[in-house]
């Protein structure tokens, strides 16, 4: 009887917060069917008839392929600098002595707790005077250092919990230290580095305050600056916006999808024992 | 391979934790460094293999010198404690990781994969992955692993240890088997004196980053270099009990006897103090030098029987008898020692 009431008192608390999480998505999933005079008339209503020509109007008369690109660079090549340079410091970091290496890691850890806000005008005065301002690589040279210290920290944690008889094994093998890291280190720790992965590729496709002051032109924005169009300076076209954003959101759904299946199937193979 | 250190010492931030070791290993010679945990008996191991660097002395193999030749080029095996087997490589491929560095040809690494597999009986799990494996299953990977590329050199550091009692013993047998036919040097680290005791050649037992003794195994249980060396070597442990030697005559509590004739000749100052080492076995009903006292305890060991004669100045000495119990706790008794099989030692406790 009492493993009754908390079952379904934990199932209701689940329900609330699933109806909490996704409800808004899923009204905005709705409303990307449907057109802005529809939506003003009957906010919460479902679609009369479902209106797939948004997608590629949305697609096609706003240069969404554009941004679509400009993003899928941006994330690509930041992902996986951090991701190959993150663990290559994770490595070192958590697998060999030297003079320093706690303080190197603290500085790194430390940036963790600086907000972005405080970087900006920062930032924004050295893209300017290297030339990188408005441009692909500035943004993407941001977002490597932004999210490189949390990458490191991520890694480090779970690489230096690795046994230190794996890399002395290898060693007697016969192996040198960096194919070390590259058939030991990193084939065990992909659950690890496929959650800094899914981190830092969320964290880039959604970034809005540094690509918004670092880019100008219409050329080089990134699709959370385009979703940005759609509310226009006198007419918000919240249908169209519900589109654009959806649009946006799928690649990354299903990358999440993907990753969450490996990250889990990593974690429960047992791959440390 | 012979293997010999030469005053090896070794520091670990400034606490010294090795002190001028000297050790041989012939070539093709199984040889055992015993020895309670923090003794340096694993640093050891892990600097002839070269995970640990040498803070002082050399370490040569052969005619080569080692000291400072990175552990990939030493041509060592290492079975590891935790066996360290590579979680996300089937068995095979953990078999031949130390051959795929060498861009050996694809059929050479096969079939040294299946032969080694065969010798140690786990054709069949070549397929698994190392999390899959029972313990006795990982340890033979992590031995085949590092007898594939044929070293110079095999150490194991307590490859036993995470084993159950069953198992233990077949593979202590097994693991000197394949030693045996392989023709591998070989050094094993342990802390369990039956396993040194069983499976290797010589014994060189280590305390406190030195070693004591290195000998046989009969040796070593029948002439201890010291007190340490006989109270760490036999189970149940041996017993001491002091007195004094005069005329060649022991004076011991309760009891006194002439001492045995190599002793004789060794001619004891009069009157020194002298500790009397005697193990369990030296310690029978019937013998010629009589002991009085009272049994403390008994344990019945099924085969055998330990039991505890209490001294009537309150020395505990130790007896195994064959059979089950005869006597009974509480019960006043009159046994004898067997002189050729008592130890001695000194003040300082050196073997007389």
């Amino acid at each position: 009887m009492r493993r009754v009431i908390v079952q379904s008192a934990l199932l209701s608390a689940l329900a609330a917060y699933t109806a909490f999480a996704a409800g808004p998505f899923l009204w905005i999933a709705i409303m990307s069917f449907r057109t802005t005079s529809e939506i003003s008339a009957a906010p919460y209503a479902l679609p009369d008839t479902f209106h797939w020509w948004k997608y590629p109007e949305a697609w096609f008369n706003s240069n969404y392929e554009t941004y679509f690109w400009n993003s899928t660079q941006v994330m690509v090549i930041s992902v996986t600098v951090l991701s190959v340079l993150g663990a290559m410091a994770a490595h070192c970091l958590a697998r060999y002595k030297f003079p320093g290496n706690r303080i190197v890691f603290f500085l790194i850890f430390s940036s963790i707790i600086l907000p972005p806000q405080i970087t900006i005008i920062g930032v924004f005065q050295l893209l300017v005077e290297y030339g990188l301002y408005n441009s692909l690589v500035g943004l993407t040279l941001v977002y490597i250092s932004m999210q490189l210290p949390l990458t490191v920290y991520i890694l480090e944690g779970f690489f230096a919990r690795l046994p230190q008889d794996l890399f002395d094994a290898a060693r007697m093998d016969g192996y040198s230290d960096f194919e070390i890291f590259w058939r030991i280190t990193l084939p065990i720790g992909m659950p690890a580095i496929a959650t800094t992965v899914v981190l830092n590729m969320i964290y880039i496709w959604n970034e809005f305050l540094f690509a918004v002051v670092l880019l100008s032109d219409d050329s080089k924005r990134t699709l959370p600056l385009g979703i940005q169009r759609f509310l226009g300076d006198h007419l918000e076209d919240t249908g169209m916006l519900a589109t654009g954003l959806m649009i946006a959101v799928i690649p990354i759904i299903v990358v999440y999808v993907f990753f969450s299946e490996k990250m889990i199937q990593g974690m429960t193979a047992g791959a440390v024992k | 391979m012979e293997i010999r250190l030469e005053q090896v010492s070794k520091d670990f931030d400034s606490v010294r934790v090795i002190e001028d070791l000297e050790l041989l290993v012939h070539d093709g010679e199984m040889i055992a460094l015993l020895g309670p945990s923090g003794c340096g008996k694993t640093t050891t191991l892990f600097m002839i293999c070269g995970i640990h660097t040498v803070t002082a002395g050399r370490v040569l193999f052969g005619d080569r010198d080692v000291t400072h030749v990175p552990p990939q080029e030493r041509n060592v095996g290492v079975v590891f404690q935790s066996y360290a087997l590579y979680p996300h490589l089937a068995v095979a491929e953990n078999i031949a990781f130390p051959l795929r560095i060498r861009k050996e040809a694809k059929e050479d690494v096969e079939h040294k994969v299946r032969k080694i597999a065969a010798t140690l009986h786990i054709d069949s799990l070549l397929t698994r992955r190392p999390g899959q494996l029972s313990g006795g299953q990982q340890q033979r990977v992590a031995l085949a692993r590092a007898l594939v590329r044929d070293p110079a050199v095999l150490l194991l550091d307590e490859p036993l240890a995470n084993l159950d009692t069953g198992l233990r013993l077949e593979m202590r047998s097994e693991l000197r088997r394949i030693q045996q036919a392989t023709g591998s040097t070989a050094i094993l680290v342990t802390h369990d004196q039956a396993e040194a005791m069983s499976m290797c050649d010589r014994i060189a037992l280590m305390n406190e980053g030195q070693i004591e003794q290195i000998a046989t195994p009969s040796e070593i249980y029948v002439r201890p270099r010291n007190k340490f060396v006989a109270s760490f070597i036999g189970s149940p442990p041996i017993a001491f009990c002091s007195g004094a030697v005069s005329e060649n005559m022991f004076k011991g509590p309760g009891f006194k006897f002439e001492l045995p004739e190599r002793l004789q000749a060794a001619a004891i100052k009069p009157d020194s103090a002298v500790t009397l080492g005697i193990r369990p076995e030296a310690l029978q009903p019937g013998l010629d030098i009589p002991v009085s006292g009272m049994i403390a305890f008994v344990e019945p060991q099924g085969r055998e029987t330990l039991y505890g004669l209490q001294l009537p100045d309150g020395n505990m000495l130790r007896s195994v008898q064959a059979g089950g119990s005869r006597f009974k706790l509480g019960e006043h008794v009159r046994w004898g020692l067997d002189r050729e099989s008592l130890l001695f030692f000194d003040p300082d406790g050196s073997g007389i």
